[in-house]
């Protein structure tokens, strides 16, 4: 069964810890560090290096846990453990599943800020 | 400069040479005055007594002592810890700036960062993901600490060599040079090898863990970090690291290398200090007084640390040597440290130390005085002759030690001099240190207990003849 998308208690937590106005400033900054990961891990897999893949999986599995994006740190770790996949077209599969998760989460995380 | 500077309590307005403690003008004398200036606009380092009395009285030749004397007044005023004293090196002013008030200037490079004060530390993070790199700094600011950040480690091992920091928060995958190449490189480098480490990762391997710690780090925590558990780690780390400084500042003063002779035919030296035996003067101060009585315990350890801060800075101040403090009582020795041509230059140090003591009590004693509390006064025995000085060590503590009859004989004059009814401020001295300073010093004439003197007038220099 699928991961939630979110956990609201994590959010909540860092909300309380370092403020909730320096977690707006924080989601953004995921917003525009995101995108540049998951096009790493198509670049990984297509030049197939499997260190940078690992390296840009990880990266994106760590930020996710940050927000309790709990879906995308879960896709990002399997592919994190998975090392350079056999199928090129369950790679691109997998990769256009995260970019969905992330899409979403981006749109959730937004939304609670302004909520 | 700006027109008004906030620490704490004090407003200083340097225009108007004014001082206001808790809003009200403090009364504070115009040398006082220029030694805090001084120390507040270089309060981002130690400064030397000897630039403090350059700058304060310029052109002149002013004894140490009158500069302590200054700084007494200012402690009395701002507190005993305002101004903390650095063995062997100086003052530093410690009170936290008001919001107001203009960041110092940034200190000079140095690999070793100073001692921690006040539980603001320098930290460095070290982490290529921007989220992380942020949410870290910002929870270690929120902690009260100035962070400073690098996003590779590279720039980490060259920001670390040029600048001080207490702690590194260390991420390991990392461009350029990785957590475990930085580790490697920190162990190998003599000057970063004590630099705690916490390393904060999301890696799951618990031999990547493992490994951390075999190359130095201190701790190790998974991310998310959880912000309970960083402040305790921190909080915990940078205490660690305080007592180290603290350690090594009394090393440091332990092995001050001045360029002191070897001290006696039988006496080997370790840096300059004594090791062996040795002709010396010791010196033995106790609170007396009833100041500790009825006092709440933290009123009481207040009064300890403030009444040890004077105490150690008038041995400081003439040289002498602190073996021991416990509490309400110092053991000071003179001649072990810096060893004198002629004994009897020691006997005056100690001597002046004892006047020095009683003039510094006085200050405590007015200031307690005007919150109505208990006098205090400062009791005093001093006594030469052979000792038995060196590093004595067990298995997990090290001490400097020193024995012989004239710490018995100090220590007996000095409980003689605090029995009640004794003068105030009175310094008992033995037969041998004054027969020695005969005629230099004016010491009067004591039945009881037999066989010392009281100390009426130090000298203020002793002229040797040949």
């Amino acid at each position: 069964m699928a991961e939630p998308l979110l956990d609201p208690a994590v959010l909540q937590g860092l909300s309380d810890t370092v403020g909730a106005d320096f977690v707006a400033e924080l989601v953004e900054t995921f917003a525009s560090e995101a995108p540049a990961m998951l096009a790493e891990l198509r670049a990984a897999q297509t030049a197939g290096a499997a260190e940078r893949l690992r390296r840009a999986a990880h990266s994106l599995k760590s930020n996710a846990h940050t927000f309790g994006a709990l879906r995308l740190a879960e896709g990002a770790r399997a592919l994190e453990l998975g090392g350079l996949p056999t199928s090129a077209a369950a790679f691109a599969e997998r990769v256009a599943a995260l970019e969905t998760d992330f899409a979403a989460t981006l749109a959730r995380l937004r939304e609670v800020q302004h909520g | 400069m700006a027109d008004v500077l906030r620490f704490g309590c004090a407003e200083l307005r340097p225009a108007e040479r004014a001082l206001f403690v808790d809003g009200q003008p403090a009364a504070l004398g115009s040398r006082a005055f220029d030694v805090l200036m001084v120390l507040v606009e270089s309060r981002e380092r130690v400064v030397s007594k000897g630039e403090l009395l350059d700058r304060v009285w310029p052109g002149l030749v002013v004894e140490e002592n009158n500069l302590q004397v200054q700084v007494s007044a200012l402690r009395k005023l701002l507190g005993a810890q305002a101004i903390a004293t650095v063995p062997g090196r100086g003052y530093q002013f410690t009170l936290a700036p008001g919001a107001d008030a203009p960041s110092p200037p940034r200190a000079a490079p140095a690999v070793v960062a100073p001692a921690v004060r006040g539980g603001s530390a320098r930290v460095l993070v070290a982490d290529d993901n921007k989220v992380n790199r942020l949410l870290l700094t910002r929870s270690l600011q929120l902690m009260g600490h100035q962070v400073e950040s690098v996003d590779n480690g590279r720039l980490a091992l060259e920001r670390l060599r040029r600048e001080p920091f207490d702690l590194l928060l260390l991420d390991l995958e990392m461009p350029e040079l990785d957590g475990f190449a930085l580790l490697t490189k920190l162990r190998d480098d003599p000057a970063l090898s004590e630099l705690p480490v916490v390393v904060t990762s999301s890696v799951e391997s618990v031999a990547a863990v493992a490994r951390c710690i075999e190359l130095g780090a201190e701790d190790f925590l998974h991310k998310p970090v959880n912000p309970v558990l960083l402040k305790a780690r921190v909080g915990s780390l940078l205490e660690k690291k305080r007592l180290r400084d603290e350690q090594k500042a009394l090393l440091a003063r332990l092995s001050d290398a001045d360029g002191a002779p070897d001290v006696g035919a039988t006496g080997a030296t370790i840096g300059s200090i004594a090791s062996g035996n040795v002709m010396a003067t010791v010196l033995v101060a106790r609170l007396a007084g009833d100041a500790l009585a009825d006092l709440p315990a933290d009123e009481a350890i207040e009064l300890l640390g403030a009444w040890a801060t004077l105490m150690v800075d008038a041995v400081e101040g003439q040289h002498g040597l602190i073996a021991t403090l416990t509490g309400d009582t110092i053991v000071a020795v003179f001649g072990t440290l810096r060893a004198a041509p002629d004994a009897r230059e020691d006997m005056s140090a100690a001597l002046r130390t004892a006047t020095d003591m009683a003039e510094l009590t006085d200050l405590l004693a007015h200031e307690r005085q005007a919150e109505h509390r208990a006098a205090i006064t400062t009791a005093v025995g001093i006594a030469s002759g052979p000792l038995l000085v060196g590093v004595a060590s067990a298995a997990r503590r090290a001490a400097y030690v020193c024995v012989g009859a004239a710490v018995e004989r100090a220590t007996e004059l000095a409980a003689a001099a605090a029995r009640p009814g004794q003068d105030a401020q009175v310094a008992l001295v033995d037969e041998s240190t004054a027969a020695a300073l005969e005629g230099r010093v004016a010491l009067r004439k004591r039945t009881q207990p037999p066989g010392c003197r009281a100390l009426v007038a130090a000298p203020t220099s002793v002229t040797l003849a040949g």
